[in-house]
């Protein structure tokens, strides 16, 4: 009997991880507890009000998120990322992160560390979370709060954000990069890195929002870098052009060329991880919002939603021409924000090409020097 | 520093840990801080150690586990009095094991 018992793994180098998702066991789920926030951001794709008393009372509630997490913990879960909306406004938060704790999960936090207090830091201290991300939009008053539409947020970001920085968390950072903000994206960078060591990241792709709100959407759009803009920002920073470039190299995703030749889903929502709305809703992945695509889990349960409708949706396909001529055969592919959840927030369809996507992918594709490989040519 | 395990003695899980089996696998996972070298780690134990662990139930002492795992291993008693106390040893100076009151 003599060999060691016991082995420790980092998250990163855990096999089971692999054995998952080669299993179809949903190891990861995302846990949008609200879509309210403090915040009024003008690119948010999922933001209402604080005090919207309709949109809290469509929120699960304590009892149905413990049903939710006992049963994503028998599929297999082992990590659960706590969104929103802006979390930490829920006044039960911390019964809600106790028990994901207690459940052995692996918590992740997005958040936009305003209303981070002492007693968030003092149960994190004791419990901690795998890591907390936080999104930041500027680094001076101005900027930050030009985009968060809140006078006073910024103060309230730096001193949340401090408070978990000082209490030694792993804190990631993420910075949206927009129109309001691009003027700053190399402070903000620099801002990041010199506070985390952990992870930092920039994002220059704004969602639509998820319930496709109109005006809402205007101003996301009109928020939006140009193709040339996002790909000299992503020159300027060599790891992500690197990672670009790993990207680009992989030509298209494996197994693409292998799957019949209609099918939509050729990314990774619901092989390994899911996502439940506010409001209940189970999706494949946080974006996939076509009412094909979500399953009410008031009117059934997260095992049928995993075990029955996920293989529904993953096995729809399309017959439109243009998406089989053009998204579904592109070189492009990897470098493309494309798929059917992003199609659909865009244009009310599945299949249907997005000429901003496609466009970005085409001008990063000419920047990695990749143009010539690029068939079929543009679409527009 | 409280490492010592004792045949005498009876252990049972902390509660400072929760244990899962994903794909026939125990995997303990550390919900409090202090636990494990680094706080990014999830722990497995392998056939011989969730044998061990399984038994550790806060009712049977470490004496009463070593005879119960003789009868169902091929192993010598000594082979599996130190596999039984290494673990034990292993998993308290870890903190994922707690050693009973004996009043």
């Amino acid at each position: 009997m003599s060999e060691p018992f016991i082995s420790s793994a980092s998250l990163h180098d855990f096999s089971l991880w692999k054995r998952m998702e080669l299993k179809r066991l949903p190891f990861l789920f995302d846990l949008e507890i609200t879509a309210r926030c403090n915040l009024n951001c003008r690119h948010c794709y999922i933001n209402l009000p604080a005090g919207d008393k309709a949109a809290e009372k469509k929120e699960l509630s304590l009892e149905e998120v413990r049903e939710i997490v006992d049963e994503a913990v028998s599929l297999g879960a082992l990590w659960c990322i706590v969104t929103g909306g802006e979390p930490l406004l829920r006044d039960d938060f911390l019964d809600i992160y106790f028990y994901l704790k207690k459940k052995g999960l692996l918590v992740t936090i997005f958040t936009n560390a305003t209303l981070v207090n002492a007693e968030h830091i003092r149960v994190f201290k004791r419990f901690p979370p795998r890591d907390i991300e936080v999104s930041v939009y500027g680094t001076s008053a101005g900027t930050y709060e030009k985009i968060t539409r809140r006078p006073g947020s910024f103060a309230a970001f730096r001193r949340g954000f401090e408070l978990l920085l000082k209490s030694g968390f792993n804190v990631r950072l993420k910075a949206m990069t927009m129109r309001s903000n691009v003027h700053e994206h190399h402070e903000i960078a620099r801002f990041c890195r010199q506070r985390t060591h952990d992870f930092y990241r920039f994002d220059p792709f704004l969602h639509l929002r998820y319930d496709r709100d109109p005006e809402r959407n205007r101003e996301i759009r009109s928020e939006r870098l140009t193709p040339q803009e996002i790909v000299s920002l992503e020159q300027s920073d060599p790891e992500r052009f690197q990672a670009l470039q790993e990207k680009c190299d992989k030509s298209v995703m494996p197994e693409s060329s292998s799957a019949e030749i209609g099918q939509l889903f050729l990314c990774g929502a619901g092989k390994a991880s899911y996502s439940i709305s506010y409001d209940a809703m189970f999706r494949l992945c946080a974006s996939l919002w076509h009412p094909d695509c979500v399953y009410d889990l008031r009117q059934g349960d997260l095992t049928d939603a995993w075990r029955h409708f996920v293989q529904r949706v993953r096995g729809m396909s399309s017959q439109r021409e243009e998406y089989l001529r053009s998204c579904r055969v592109c070189d492009l592919m990897n470098l493309c924000m494309w798929c059917p959840a992003h199609a659909y927030l865009e244009t009310g369809q599945l299949d249907a090409p997005v000429e901003y996507f496609c466009q970005v992918a085409h001008a990063r594709a000419q920047a990695l020097g990749a143009a010539e490989r690029s068939s079929p040519s543009p679409r527009h | 520093m409280g490492v010592k395990a004792e045949l005498g003695a009876t252990y049972l899980p902390s509660e400072d840990i929760v244990v899962r089996e994903i794909e026939g696998e125990l995997i303990i996972v550390p919900i409090v801080s202090g636990i494990g070298d680094m706080e990014d780690e999830l722990f497995t134990l392998n056939e011989t150690g969730r044998a061990i662990w399984e038994k550790l139930d806060g009712r049977k002492t470490l004496g009463d586990i070593i005879g119960d795992l003789s009868s169902e291993y091929e192993a010598s008693p000594g082979e599996i009095e130190r596999d039984v106390i290494g673990l034990a040893e292993e998993l308290l100076k870890r903190k994922m094991l707690v050693a009973l009151r004996k009043d």
